[in-house]
């Protein structure tokens, strides 16, 4: 036994010792910025740049819809985390249930960046709550090797003649996407926001998931990811992911089409949650971000447009294609989700939650 | 005499509790008190964001009834039969794989059996992710086992053997043998070999043998097995979550979404409710039978 | 066992070895993935392994796996070893109603019943209601701590009351008039007879805390991403990647590792142990 014994011993300190001798996360006494954000969001070397320019130490954790984030926060995360990045039509929600607070704007000299259009957004008024973080639009993505040349239009994912045999999926998340979509293919407009026409898209998302071809409800990037990895061959996703993949080459198979039945355009924002533990960093975080360099730098990453006017310059020239920069004949197909709250919000989820089951 | 009795009971539960109430008491503050509140929460009304706010009501059981918005689906009741279902054929399929695997350990020699019966557990000891994961890699739509699956038109073409029930049940059945492996094992290798003996003087033939001399005796090892097997696949969620997606939806994941995705809490808590009424069930049930066949189970507290 | 008819022993081996096949083939596959070429690294290639030891997340994620697993085991080890000593010790061999007989051992086995969900989010909603009212227990390691503990005691108090009850009960008695001392007699007698159930019972708590995703998952905060989470939200989002492939293949390797260590080194000693009363 003692053999034993004295191996165990040997192998448990060792474990011990090689844990605490690997890269410590976060040394104690250190101001910790907790950074809760959309997956792949954020060029790791800013985060380098604002760990350096703080003094402090930045947790990056990762969501890849906004009810992922909003149902964390609701579970306590409000009091975890100090900047998060919900999509524009979910700032009102958030503020409605208390769980993101008012910015210091003197604490955001860089908000004179932002192009005037992006400034006091019907979404937040005054920019009380969020400043705008990237923009982008929400269209197909498919597999341009099996599905050849399909229309431009949401039957590729609703009607069973157009796509009778590739695996597919539905966006996952709140369901305003989904729900907009297929009222979209159903005529009633992408932003559909009556009774009525969320029950008929929900019965058409029903019937779509009787399909045996449908795979599921997958978010955006996941989407993009199971495409570049062949797991399905059509999907909902956002164009920066798409344009991304084509940057580094990993996504040359996928293509991407806003449907001619109307889009999702949108914009992120930044918010501080109600209870946040270090809410000075999340403001000096929020006026790192909308810096011009800054700005710049990060569309060059994550390949989404910049709400940024004093970013514009300092541009990679690849964004300016189409998919990342809609066109004027796209932007008429584009639209804003409807920001729910309320007893609408709560019909809105019970139909989507029936939808989906 | 009495008081002596008396006051020895009593200091044997005073020390019972000094020693063992540091234990209970952290598992009753740290799951029986949460769980209680986790309950609790199913006769709360939903607010709009999903959170349970008062009064008291019982709307969170008519939608778990399958009462929603779209008028009444069967949807949550084939969720449930589902996972009743998944659990069942994948205790049936465990139980079918592993009583030829334990007999074959059993006829080995005596120093082989416990390297064979470790090889059979370590797969296992990875973590349940990991194993899912590799069946997710086996099973897509691109990986041979689905292009064999397509061209012998079992699937139809382009699509994968995953998410489905399928993958669904490959993963419960691969997660869950060692369970029923290990339980097996120890009531075959005390096997008494002299009733198959004078059993096999009696019958002779080899199924007949199997069923009146071999089986009875392995029926209390069978029965935890399908306990360690059954309870944990019907309340399982990596698996259908990784495997099933939406299409293959288990209880499980239907609890876990009310929670992670579009929240409504007394919701979730509600059919939590179910799946701990039927956990029970299948508790009391087996239990019962363990009993009333003799299954002497050492050291069970 | 010789009883078994050879022509039956044949059919056993036939489909065991399937089953064998069966339980190592997916691990195998992962384990090939792992070194298939790339984009960039065209034919066997080691580009996922040395990405792996230069990411700072993973290497954070393994840290963090093992700090819980050693730092719940001790714990729940401790509080295991006591419940399963203390119920073999003092509780009536007979009944004992229901507050002494029955109920401690419907809460020990509340735990190992509860599906690991439920237990998750039950957690999750107690922890989060406690840090809001209390401030105290903010989700982190700490919450997944404690409730690694509240898994892995009753385990442990399982394998150290199995321990117990197959022991005498007069070398309690008689150590109870050499010591007197209630602790002497915990210290010299029992410490050493559980001993080897106390290592059994901590190698099972670490292992309940690395296998454990669901409740790991639900009690995570917001810098205590551990490896299972960090491989499943991986996997959630990419179906899969040469990295997870590579980090899964490192960790079946680790598991089988271990199982080897294990086996050989009981077999060295029951060599030993029966070589022993030879010599003697």
């Amino acid at each position: 036994m003692t053999k034993l014994k004295s191996f165990l011993l040997g192998a448990g300190c060792a474990a011990i010792l090689g844990a605490f001798a690997l890269p410590q996360a976060a040394r104690a006494g250190e101001p910790t910025l907790n950074l809760f954000t959309w997956s792949d969001y954020i060029d790791p070397a800013m985060v380098k740049t604002f760990e350096k320019q703080c003094g402090c130490k930045v947790v990056e954790t990762d969501y890849d819809s906004n009810s992922e984030m909003e149902a964390k926060l609701k579970a306590g995360a409000d009091s975890q985390y100090d900047v998060v990045v919900p999509s524009s039509y979910y700032v009102a929600r958030l503020v409605a249930e208390g769980l993101i607070q008012p910015l210091d704007h003197n604490a955001i000299p860089n908000f004179k960046n932002l192009a005037t259009k992006f400034q006091d957004p019907t979404y937040d008024p005054g920019d009380k709550y969020s400043m705008p973080y990237q923009w982008g639009t929400t269209g197909i993505g498919y597999l341009k090797d099996q599905i050849k040349d399909p229309p431009h239009s949401w039957s590729l994912l609703f009607d069973p003649k157009v796509n009778p045999t590739y695996p597919f999926t539905l966006m996952s998340g709140s369901g305003q996407d989904t729900i907009g979509a297929a009222c979209a293919y159903l005529g009633y407009g992408f932003a559909c926001d009556t009774k009525a026409e969320w029950l008929a898209a929900a019965k058409l998302i029903q019937e779509t998931r009787k399909r045996k071809n449908f795979a599921g409800f997958v978010d955006g990037l996941p989407e993009r990811d199971q495409l570049k990895a062949k797991v399905n061959s059509a999907g909902m996703v956002f164009n920066g992911d798409v344009a991304a993949s084509y940057a580094d080459g990993s996504g040359k198979d996928i293509g991407f089409f806003l449907p001619k039945e109307g889009a999702e355009i949108w914009v992120d924002t930044m918010a501080i949650p109600a209870h946040a533990p270090n809410p000075k960093l999340g403001l000096e975080f929020i006026n790192f971000i909308l810096d011009a360099k800054e700005g710049a730098a990060l569309s060059n990453y994550n390949a989404y447009s910049t709400p940024n006017a004093a970013a514009e310059p300092m541009l990679d020239p690849s964004l300016k294609t189409e998919l990342v920069s809609p066109s004027a004949a796209d932007f008429k197909l584009l639209h804003f989700l409807p920001p729910l709250a309320g007893a609408k919000l709560k019909l809105f989820n019970a139909i989507w939650t029936a939808a989906k089951q | 005499m009495s008081t002596m009795v008396q006051s020895e009971a009593r200091s044997r539960a005073w020390r019972l509790w000094l020693t063992s109430g540091p234990g209970l008491f952290w598992i009753i503050l740290f799951l029986l008190l949460p769980s209680g509140i986790m309950l609790g929460i199913a006769f709360f009304t939903n607010s709009d964001f999903g959170s349970p706010v008062l009064p008291l009501s019982l709307s969170s059981f008519s939608q778990v009834a399958g009462f929603g918005i779209l008028g009444w689906t069967s949807a949550n009741f084939t969720v449930l039969i589902r996972s009743l279902l998944q659990a069942g054929i994948a205790t049936t399929m465990t139980i079918l794989l592993a009583y030829p695997l334990v007999f074959f350990i059993v006829s080995r020699p005596a120093n082989l059996r416990p390297v064979l019966l470790l090889f059979a557990i370590v797969p296992s000891w990875t973590n349940q992710v990991v194993r899912t994961y590799a069946w997710m890699q086996l099973l897509n739509p691109f990986a041979p086992v689905s292009h064999l699956a397509q061209s012998l038109g079992l699937i139809p073409p382009h699509l994968g053997l995953m998410p489905g029930n399928f993958a669904v049940f490959i993963g419960l059945t691969y997660n869950y043998l060692p369970y029923m492996v290990v339980p097996l094992y120890a009531a075959v290798e005390k096997l008494d070999w002299t009733l198959v003996e004078a059993g096999r003087d009696l019958y002779a033939s080899g199924p007949k043998l199997f069923f009146n001399a071999v089986f009875p005796q392995t029926v209390p090892g069978l029965l935890s097995g399908i306990i360690l097997v059954g309870i944990p696949a019907f309340g399982d969620y990596v698996v259908p979550q990784l495997l099933g997606g939406d299409k293959a939806m288990m209880l499980g994941s239907l609890i876990a979404s009310q929670f992670t995705f579009s929240p409504d809490w007394p919701y979730g808590a509600a059919l939590t409710i179910i799946m701990l009424v039927f956990t029970c069930i299948g508790l009391v049930v087996f239990r019962r039978l363990t009993q009333r066949l003799g299954g002497g189970e050492g050291a069970m507290l | 066992m010789s009883n078994i008819p050879r022509g039956i022993r044949r059919g056993l081996f036939g489909v065991s070895l399937p089953v064998y096949a069966l339980l190592y083939l997916p691990l195998s596959v992962i384990a090939i993935f792992s070194f298939a070429p790339s984009l960039h690294h065209p034919g066997v290639n080691l580009a996922a392994y040395g990405e792996l030891f230069n990411d700072a997340t993973v290497l954070a994620a393994l840290r963090r796996s093992i700090t819980l697993a050693f730092g719940s085991a001790i714990l729940g080890t401790a509080l295991g070893t006591l419940m399963g000593f203390g119920l073999s010790r003092f509780r009536p061999a007979k009944g004992g109603g229901f507050w002494v007989g029955a109920l401690p051992s419907l809460i020990i086995y509340t735990p190992i019943i509860m599906p690991s969900l439920v237990f998750g989010i039950s957690e999750l909603i107690f922890f989060n209601l406690v840090h809001e009212y209390t401030g105290l227990l903010s989700a982190g390691l700490l919450t997944m701590g404690i409730a690694h503990v509240t898994f892995q005691s009753p385990y442990v108090a399982l394998v150290v009351y199995a321990r117990l009850t197959g022991l005498d009960p007069n070398l309690f008695e008689a150590s109870h008039d050499l010591y007197a001392n209630p602790i002497k007699s915990f210290l010299y007698l029992t410490i050493p007879v559980v001993r080897p159930a106390l290592i059994g019972g901590f190698l099972l708590a670490i292992t309940l805390s690395i296998d454990d995703f669901t409740i790991s998952f639900f009690t995570a905060g917001p810098g205590s991403v551990t490896l299972p989470i960090y491989i499943y939200s991986a996997i959630a989002r990419k179906g899969s990647s040469p990295e997870i492939n590579a980090l899964g293949s490192l960790m079946i390797a680790t598991v089988i590792g271990v199982a080897l260590l294990y086996y050989f080194v009981t077999r060295r000693q029951q060599q030993r142990s029966r070589q022993i009363p030879a010599v003697a």
